[in-house]
């Protein structure tokens, strides 16, 4: 549907990367410029409206409810679980305008009429103000910079905003140096804006140091900005010029930020807080450094508390009824020793999952529906689960690294099935290999002609399916054009995804050991992709900024997760499949509801670039880590941050909690693996559940929770994984 | 653009007036190039900037070229072909005229020769190999994992033992800061003095090492040494196994045991060979052991026909290599050791054997060494050979023939460099004396041979000032000894020793500074060789312990075996002598007697 074509190379032509805030990736590769009204729709950061857009630019398969997978699976009705009709209705005009305008502008010509019957729609959208589209949406916010002001008042502005922050009381403080670095920035750009660039040279050079740490990078990029011609088209600028600029302050703080600004009468300062900062005030006491640091970083700010808002169904599924048969056969097995012992373990973990009342229905999100392979494998993870050592802080796991040899730099990515058989992982040389890590080979499916003459009444039918003689320990799989980002394994290790620089995201047969499907909805590089739990659904981020939701059966994404300022670097399914988590280079991380496609959370305090996100299987704690080396834990029933560890050395790429929640493993660039005492966490987070009005305390841990460090000879972790008896799987290349 | 120059470098406007040029652009106004530049440099930082993208998730560290392709496909700009390089690409600089250049090195290729040349080898294949990193949260010490104290660590610790301390109090402070509020239990970490404390598998190991090193199963041994040289974590063992060596090699010196002493000498240089090691702590016991090897009078019982020679030219090899190893300044030990070999030169009566050992030694310590020491002695030695290869005894005919092989060897390279041809048969004889025509023969071999087998005189050499030698001798017979040192090897015939020890005794002699710790040795003979664990709960061995191997070749086993000592002269120390019965005696006495720091029977100057 999306005939945009490969890139098409324009000599020295650098192409114009307008990045609108949001749904970027589909306007790129055409070099337009989307109409001011879209622009407003995707800016505005009401993500009801973004889903909406993404659910129009479906696909036919995804506007018409109907079954979404055709086939054994019959999967229960509507994945697409938004009524188009009753959508449309609501839609106001404005909007239909703008994204009919946006498919003319895409040539995506049977959409739009599609959409135009859909919707009863027929005037005529205005084209002239298409005409004028690039150049007046750029200048249009751009000029909201122009001001007559004097450039030499600006640094004078500035101090005295500095000093009047300095001289505050304790108290309000640190609450109010917040809106020292937006104004500092949006005075560098005005001041580059108005062409006045020596003073704005001398400006930034001067007072860069009044800046925190992590702050220093962004404005190392920012300097790069000297000319007028410069901002448009740069990523942190459109960050800057189209968002506001979030910060939370107590009543009293504001009010004392306010008496300073009405006293100090006109100038740039007040002007910027006004136009260019959200200023989100809550009732309570101020906050500590620690409390304002713990969530400070992110390129928009902090999250508004009201975005945090929405309730999470943060429980896990109930369990379907494991099979009698494999009860049965694990009785037989253990010869009836126990079983006293062993009923009321199972009984705890039924009931855990019956009674949570923070479970979504079951039915929330349509599931695949149980075939007889996925209930034996059920059943098999089951027995497992029995066998699981409990780990604590006094038994800790077995660690057994797989290191890559002669690959040094090569290695782009890893995935260890859920049920540690096998490991797959990608290469920068665009291949995937996929290699059994138990004595079973990998087997490959007969011939057609073959498997007619199989006796399909036969038990081992599966068993026969395979052809005996292609038993290999590994193998590739070819297909991509460039470097593979990312590798996913469907928890019946019958299907492998993966994605890559090619911005196309494949979907692998791990028994016929081919490329089934192809998907193209990123234009730009895929950083991640990832499985659902459940399978049928997988996620995918990338550098177009969106998280996408797709379905294995449609070509198409059923959601686009809009809203991040920069790449979407790394994507996690929630164990219940009803909520995925995005992290992103603009150092925030974000969890979307798949029902409909809204942002429920965004959780503001990485330092950097979030690298890796990890569920823990109770369901209620993300945990994140990345670039600036500290794992952060957050509780998802409130959005808070609630742990910090910090002990790594350089970038975390891999995290990963045991099977019981009691342990978090991570493991990065410096070549170590770490195991944290995650119960404490939870232990100290029950404490203080009540207090849910304002941020508890972080937990600043760096050797408290610290349980082991293991260091590795010049090998980092890219990957980690729980096997289903607590032992820790973890994989690197060996460098040299 | 010049402000931040050093922050980020730019585009100089000189270089878009090169590159006008070389499109044939040849007038371009100052302005407009500067305006280029800027404007080039801006796009570029930007390529860059999202270029630091496709290296971070390629989990790499360093920017490549691809990465740089990559992101030029991403803006849709043509990729620049034919840069795809996995390795840094050096800009070359050249200037001239004026002009300074930075360009790439782009040589041509000849086809016939990239087609005739032999193909490259195929890049390995990429494989996955799976080890314990941890078990039930221990890590095990194999080979795959790292040591659990790198050498680093064990340099450091050993040249600034200190440095724990203040690195503890900083710890605790630091705590201390942070520690407010917070329910602090941890108990703060006290080091233990006595770090020996081996874990029952540890001495298991000690004890399989040992007896493999020593017994007589060859492919066993092979297999110990093996660990010995590559496994990681073995610090906590060292000091038990350098004093098993110490003590293997004292008591085999006194028995002969050529065989033993060899496989000693193999297990130490195992240790040595051990990357995760560092062995400076310890090396007051291995440097006499093997010194002992090196220049003892006598290796083995029937010394006219064992072929203890190799023996030392093995101990030799592993002396030059504890030097390259060890050698500071401040421990100046190839000052001693070159000392303790020359002296023994310079002495008239030292036996064959024991020239044979420090000519060796001397040679392995590289040219400049063998010039400056082995040189002035060549005629004397000359004359020696030429004596004994008259003279009638069948032992010393031998002894004088291995000298002059050794000899022909290791001086004729260092000659071709100090003289200058032609080299006539007569110029040697009247320098060399008796070995001149066949140095000439050699010498002239060595010219005529490929530039390539030349032998460098730039090994490094310390100055050796001829400093009042401390020798500890007793009677007029020579010694070798080091200065102000803690180790004294001494070779010399029997004097009546230091006190009244009972024959079939055995002296180890330990000193240490005031604070005494308490030492206890304990025995156990293991195939003839004495295991002797000296547990020692001060700062294990770093000063605190002197250990004197007495190799007096005359010496019969069972007889007083005598040392002396020179210990440091500065501080009041207390020197211990731990009698420890020889292995013939089947019952263990350990006496430890302590005496002020008195003057020992030696020479302090």
């Amino acid at each position: 549907m999306a005939e945009l074509g490969g890139p098409t190379y324009a000599p020295l032509t650098p192409a114009n990367p307008t990045i609108i805030n949001g749904l970027a990736a589909v306007d790129m590769q055409t070099g337009q410029h989307l109409p001011p009204q879209h622009q407003q729709v995707m800016s505005g950061g009401e993500h009801g409206l973004v889903s909406m857009v993404a659910a129009t630019v479906m696909p036919p398969p995804a506007a018409t409810p109907d079954q979404p997978s055709s086939g054994p699976t019959g999967a229960a009705p509507g994945a697409p679980a938004l009524p188009q009709d009753a959508q449309a209705n609501t839609v106001d005009r404005h909007t239909l305008v703008a994204v009919l305008q946006f498919l003319k502008n895409n040539g995506l010509k049977r959409t739009e009429d599609f959409l135009r019957q859909e919707c009863n729609f027929f005037d005529i959208v205005d084209d002239e103000k298409q005409g004028l589209g690039g150049d007046t949406e750029v200048s249009s916010v751009l000029s909201a910079y122009k001001s007559e002001g004097d450039p030499a008042k600006y640094e004078d502005a500035y101090k005295a905003l500095h000093s009047f922050i300095e001289k505050s009381l304790d108290p309000y403080k640190h609450e109010v140096a917040q809106v020292l670095y937006p104004v500092f920035v949006h005075m560098y750009l005005e001041l580059v804006y108005n062409g006045h660039e020596e003073v704005a040279k001398n400006f930034l050079e001067r007072l860069k140091g009044t800046q925190e740490e992590y702050y220093q990078e962004d404005i190392h990029r920012l300097s790069l900005v000297t000319n007028r011609e410069h901002m448009s088209g740069y990523q942190i600028m459109d960050n800057f010029r189209s968002s506001q600029f979030t910060i939370r302050l107590s009543r009293d703080t504001y009010s004392h930020l306010k008496r300073f600004l009405t006293e100090s009468g006109g100038g740039p300062v007040p002007r910027i807080i006004h136009d260019r900062l959200y200023l989100d005030v809550y009732e309570g006491v101020p906050r500590t450094k620690a409390q304002v640091m713990a969530t400070a970083g992110a390129q928009e700010g902090e999250a508004p508390r009201q975005v945090n808002k929405a309730k999470i169904y943060y429980g896990l599924l109930k369990e379907p009824e494991i099979p009698n048969l494999a009860m049965e056969e694990e009785e037989g097995e253990e010869e009836g020793d126990k079983p006293k012992k062993k009923k009321p373990k199972k009984d705890a973990l039924q009931k855990s999952k019956k009674n949570d009342p923070n479970a979504p229905p079951g039915n929330r999100i349509p599931l695949p529906e149980l075939r007889d392979i996925d209930r034996m494998e059920r059943a098999k993870a089951f027995r497992d689960t029995l066998k699981r050592v409990t780990l604590q802080k006094d038994t800790l796991p077995s660690i057994c690294f797989y290191t890559f040899l002669n690959a040094t730099g090569n290695i782009t990515s890893v995935d260890i099935s859920d049920d540690s058989s096998i490991l797959a992982y990608g290469t920068s040389d665009s291949q995937i290999r996929v290699q059994s890590i138990t004595p079973i080979k990998l087997r490959c499916m007969k011939s057609a002609e073959q498997l007619s003459d199989i006796d399909k009444e036969a038990d081992d039918v599966l068993v026969r399916m395979m052809d005996e003689r292609t038993a290999e320990p590994v193998r590739t799989l070819l297909g991509h054009a460039g470097p593979v980002y990312s590798v996913s394994m469907s928890p019946d290790r019958n299907l492998l995804l993966s994605a890559g620089e090619d911005g196309t995201i494949r979907l692998w047969s791990l028994q016929t050991w081919t490329c089934l499907v192809v998907y193209k909805g990123h234009i730009f590089p895929v950083w991640d992709v990832r499985f659902s739990p459940y399978g049928y659904y997988f996620a995918s981020g990338g550098h177009d900024r969106t998280g996408r939701l797709w379905a294995t059966d449609h070509h198409q994404p059923l959601r686009i997760f809009a809203g991040h300022f920069s790449d979407v670097d790394v994507v996690q399914f929630h164990p219940n499949s009803n909520y995925v988590a995005t992290g992103s280079s603009d150092r925030s991380i974000r969890v979307w509801d798949c029902l409909n496609g809204n942002c429920v959370r965004v959780l503001t305090g990485h330092k950097d670039i979030v690298d890796a996100l990890a569920f823990s299987p109770c369901g209620r704690f993300l945990a994140s880590a990345g670039g600036d080396k500290r794992v952060l834990v957050w509780d998802m029933a409130h959005g808070h941050l609630i742990a910090e560890m910090a002990s790594h050395t350089s970038t975390i790429y891999a995290i990963a909690f045991s099977r019981d929640c009691n342990i978090l493993a991570s493991g990065g660039m410096d070549n170590c693996v770490k195991l944290w005492d995650f119960s404490r966490v939870m232990e100290d987070n029950h404490e203080d559940d009540t207090n849910v009005a304002n941020n508890p305390d972080v937990k600043r841990c760096n050797e408290s929770l610290l349980l082991g460090t293991f260091p590795t000879k010049n090998t980092p972790v890219l990957a980690a994984h729980f096997t289903r008896r607590n032992v820790l799987l973890v994989a690197g290349p060996f460098d040299g | 653009m010049s402000d931040d120059s050093q922050v980020a470098p730019s585009f100089p406007p000189d270089s878009i007036k090169v590159v006008a040029e070389s499109i044939g652009i040849s007038s371009i106004g100052d302005d407009v190039a500067k305006e280029v530049a800027e404007e080039a440099t801006f796009r570029l930082r930007l390529l860059v900037q999202d270029g630091m993208k496709y290296m971070h998730h390629g989990k790499r560290k360093r920017f490549s070229t691809c990465d740089f392709d990559n992101v030029l496909k991403m803006k849709n700009i043509e990729p620049l072909y034919g840069l795809q390089s996995v390795e840094h690409i050096p800009f070359r600089f050249a200037s001239g005229g004026g002009r300074e250049l930075h360009f790439l090195e782009d040589k041509e290729l000849e086809i016939n020769e990239m087609v005739t040349s032999q193909t490259p080898r195929l890049p390995l294949q990429m494989t996955l190999k799976p080890h314990w990193l941890a078990i039930d949260g221990v890590q095990p010490t194999i080979p795959e994992n790292p040591p659990p104290i790198t050498k680093d660590l064990q340099k450091k610790d050993s040249v600034d033992p200190a440095a724990k301390l203040t690195a503890q109090q900083d710890h605790k402070d630091q705590k201390h800061i942070h520690g407010r509020g917070m329910k602090s239990i941890e108990t703060v970490k006290v080091k233990q003095l006595a770090t020996h404390e081996l874990s029952a598998e540890q001495q298991l190991y000690y004890k399989e090492i040992t007896e493999a090193c020593v017994g007589s199963d060859e492919p066993k041994r092979g297999e110990a040494l093996h660990s010995l040289a590559f496994d990681p974590g073995l610090h906590q063992m060292v000091p038990r196994l350098c004093t098993f060596i110490a003590e293997g090699i004292r008591v085999n010196v006194v028995q002969k045991n050529l065989a033993l002493l060899i496989y000693l000498m193999r297990m130490a240089k195992a240790l040595l060979d051990n990357q995760t090691l560092y062995l400076e702590k310890y090396l007051h016991e291995l440097v006499p052991s093997v010194m002992t090897c090196i220049v003892s009078r006598q290796l083995c019982m029937k010394p006219d026909m064992d072929n203890h020679w190799a023996l030392r030219d093995f101990a030799a090899r592993l002396i030059s290599q504890i030097c390259k190893n060890y050698n500071t300044t401040t421990n100046g030990l190839q000052t001693r050791i070159t000392r303790v070999f020359s002296k023994c030169l310079n002495t008239e009566r030292t036996p064959l054997s024991s020239v044979y050992g420090a000519v060796a030694g001397l040679s392995e310590l590289g040219p400049e060494v063998t010039k400056v020491f082995v040189m002035p002695k060549l005629k004397a030695l000359s004359d020696k050979i030429e004596q004994c290869m008259e003279g009638m005894n069948a032992y010393d005919k031998n002894a004088a023939s291995h000298i002059k092989g050794l000899l022909l060897k290791t001086v004729a390279p260092v000659l071709k460099t100090l003289r200058n041809p032609p080299d006539t048969v007569n110029d040697y004889k009247a320098e060399y004396g008796y070995l001149g025509p066949q140095l000439q023969v050699a010498v002239v071999k060595a010219r005529q041979a490929p530039p390539s087998t030349a032998t460098t005189l730039t090994a490094p050499i310390r100055a050796i000032t001829p400093t009042t030698t401390r020798i500890i001798q007793q009677g007029s017979m020579p010694g070798i000894g080091g200065i102000g040192s803690r180790t004294v090897v001494v070779n010399k015939p029997p004097t009546p020793g230091i006190s009244s020890q009972q024959p079939g005794q055995k002296v180890i002699i330990m000193t240490s500074r005031p604070p005494t710790p308490s030492q206890s040795v304990s025995t156990e003979t293991v195939g003839g060789v004495m295991k002797t664990a000296v547990v020692n709960t001060g700062a294990p061995c770093t000063t605190g312990l002197t250990t004197v191997t007495v190799n007096p070749g005359s010496l019969a086993a069972g007889s007083l075996s005598q040392a002396t000592v020179a210990p440091q002269a500065t501080t009041h120390q207390t020197t211990k002598y731990v009698v420890v019965s020889a292995p013939n005696q089947p019952s263990i006495k350990t006496e430890i007697k302590e005496e002020p720091d008195t003057p020992q029977p030696m020479d302090l100057t």
